[in-house]
């Protein structure tokens, strides 16, 4: 078996092990009670919810988002990164045919995103308050993803490098459960109950300010 | 070896661990863009002050119970044990450090709901000794005068009949009247301790002619501030119980933050049945009073330059944020609005309990100063604020920062623009708050 079969194989078991880990994760959460609201809603849920989701997210939505605009749309590049190169991941094994442009600029997306994760490692080295917030945690689940990102774009840069992306993806993968990289399955949830919250109360969006 | 408190707290975590409590300790990334959403934070920009920080020490424990990694090699990611200096500890962040504002929550990409965690660890903190004591008397001494309300009831009814008077010579109606417990009427207002939160609403009421009656209850709910449940559920219960006896289409909210949030938000899921009744700040009320033309009102009685201070319970966790804007701008010729405002408002500093603690005043002035320092850039002469603990918390501010404005309820700027008969007597109720008037209310409703 060719090194590269077997990096190919570890990366599909690492998926299957993530997607496992996490789906038991999801399984104990939903198995929690969900408190179901009965007091008399001012607004729409789904208004709240629907606003949450998107607009809510905007950099110009919030105070915090307005203050640390660069912050914000950089960890936002960092995670599109993330998103676009799991997606890569899982359709690598039938990338092969693809022109080479189209992976150049693939590649240059990929090594943005890692870009942007390098800097938040930095950030998280250098910023005052990140860096007592953060634990060893922090550090190595920025650093794996960002590493990750970067053997991607080596990849789609150079299809030799094939080996090595998959060995760093299966590291990202199987680490990916176990530390912080699993705030990502609770962040539709956290924002489902956030969407809830102000769309019953009528809080935001501020269009439901008319309703009595 | 684990003692009892700290058996008991791991007990009161793992029972409050639904989905809105795990998801708020398994979702922060800590980024950190929180830290100046905190008025601690923006007061004192230090990292303990960021509400990432404040929440972490409990993900610490949850994740050395329920996480693997964590359980094998805790130092990688922060987890710690519980002991009972790390309850004492959470004993002061969730009730010194934190006033359950929301703000963090509205300002994190995530939505966190760092409140919830705070609420989790003040239910620990009440289940093994460490609330503190001022809270848990007021909330037991609430629930005492509730079990048998007829040793109180003669006094308070000499009290409504004393302001009885002045509401008539207030009104110029002579058949005005403060009708308690009266069977079939329409609102159950639910007052505070003390008549500035009586007079004006009734003087309302009955110049719009209003089917009223007035509770033998008080609104607040210290309950609430301890994370106890079931002392909450008490203290709402007899005004539920009074409402569904009476017969009321709704229960109204005098101007007080927590009280209204507890009532309108909380309560309906306490008692496994439907509500009957609809729930209002009189906040609301009024808004419909004014956009409905029932009240004459004139605002060049109230000249002065005046801004308001949005309730976090009232308004970022309760909706109300437009009517009050809709009934000032009826009764004021000089509104300007403080920066930021609506659901971006800064806490006053002395919300969630706070104000009623006397070993917090140091900590709420501190807290209250990127609040202090909104109304001097403001300009304004006085504060509006409908919420009781808002008003106390900005009436030690005024003192402490030397602000020089008057602090009121609403209802009382609805009164002067009402331009009464007997005006001059209520302006004498108005709740314009210092210090020492403050303590005094505090301790009257003891």
């Amino acid at each position: 078996m060719s090194f590269s079969v077997a990096s190919q194989i570890l990366a599909a078991l690492a998926i299957i092990f993530t997607v496992f880990a996490f789906g038991q994760r999801l399984q104990t959460f939903s198995r929690l009670s969900r408190p179901v609201d009965q007091a008399k809603p001012k607004g729409s849920l789904q208004t709240g919810v629907l606003y949450a989701y998107t607009l809510g997210m905007a950099p110009w939505s919030k105070e915090s988002t307005r203050r640390h605009a660069i912050a914000y749309m950089r960890g936002v590049a960092f995670h599109a990164g993330i998103f676009l190169g799991l997606l890569l991941l899982i359709a690598s094994p039938w990338l092969g045919g693809v022109p080479q442009v189209v992976r150049t600029l693939l590649g240059i997306g990929m090594a943005l995103g890692a870009l942007f994760g390098f800097a938040g490692l930095v950030l998280r080295f250098v910023e005052p308050n990140l860096k007592a917030l953060s634990t060893p945690d922090d550090y190595f689940a920025v650093s794996i993803v960002s590493l990750f990102l970067a053997s991607e774009a080596l990849w789609l840069f150079l299809p030799q490098a094939q080996v090595f992306f998959y060995l760093v993806s299966a590291a990202m993968l199987v680490y990916a459960p176990l530390g912080k990289i699993r705030h990502c399955i609770y962040f539709a949830y956290s924002r489902l109950f956030y969407g809830r919250f102000i769309g019953s109360r009528a809080v935001l969006p501020h269009s439901q300010q008319g309703a009595r | 070896m684990t003692s009892n408190k700290v058996e008991t707290a791991l007990e009161m975590l793992n029972k409050q661990l639904n989905q809105p409590l795990t998801a708020a300790l398994e979702v922060c990334a800590r980024c950190g863009i929180c830290a100046e959403a905190c008025h601690y934070y923006v007061a004192e920009p230090k990292p303990e002050n960021i509400p990432a920080a404040r929440a972490e020490s409990m993900r610490q424990v949850y994740r050395s119970e329920h996480d693997f990694l964590s359980r094998i090699f805790p130092a990688w990611t922060g987890a710690e044990r519980l002991s009972e200096e790390k309850i004492a500890q959470w004993a002061e962040t969730a009730f010194m450090n934190c006033t359950l504002c929301y703000r963090c929550t509205v300002n994190c990409p995530m939505g966190l709901d760092t409140p919830l965690l705070m609420s989790a660890l003040r239910a620990i903190a009440t289940a093994t000794g460490n609330a503190p004591e001022m809270l848990e008397m007021l909330a037991d001494a609430a629930i005492e005068k509730g079990k048998d309300p007829e040793v109180f009831l003669e006094y308070f009814r000499g009290s409504i009949a004393d302001m009885e008077k002045e509401l008539r010579e207030l009104t110029g109606i002579p058949v005005a009247s403060i009708p308690l417990q009266r069977k079939g009427a329409k609102k159950l207002y639910v007052a505070l301790s003390g008549a500035h939160t009586i007079l004006p609403v009734a003087a309302i009421f009955e110049t719009v002619g209003e089917d009223w009656t007035l509770s033998i209850y008080e609104a607040s709910n210290y309950g609430i501030f301890l994370g106890d449940a079931s002392r909450a559920q008490t203290i709402a219960r007899r005004i539920v119980d009074e409402a569904k006896s009476l017969g009321v289409e709704e229960i109204v909210i005098s101007e007080c933050g927590h009280a209204y949030y507890v009532m309108r938000w909380l309560a309906p899921n306490w008692f496994g049945d439907e509500f009957t009744f609809r729930v209002r700040s009189i906040v609301e009320v009024l808004a419909e009073y004014v956009e409905a033309g029932r009240l004459t009102l004139d605002a060049s009685a109230n000249p002065e330059p005046i801004t308001y201070h949005d309730s976090c319970n009232l308004g970022r966790k309760g909706g109300v944020l437009e009517e009050s804007r809709i009934v000032l701008n009826a009764v004021t010729t000089n509104y300007r609005e403080l920066t930021p405002n609506r659901e971006e408002a800064y806490c006053c500093g002395g919300g969630a309990g706070l104000v009623a603690l006397p070993e917090a005043y140091d900590i709420r002035m501190m807290a209250g100063k990127p609040k202090a320092d909104q109304v001097k850039h403001s300009g304004a002469q006085v504060v509006v604020a409908a919420c009781e603990n808002c008003r106390l918390q900005l009436g030690d501010l005024n003192e402490h920062y030397g602000l020089g404005v008057g602090v009121t309820a609403l209802a009382d700027l609805v009164v002067k623009a009402m331009r009464l008969p007997g005006n001059r007597a209520a302006e004498d109720h108005l709740l314009t708050v210092n210090a020492s008037e403050a303590s005094e209310v505090a301790i009257y409703e003891v």
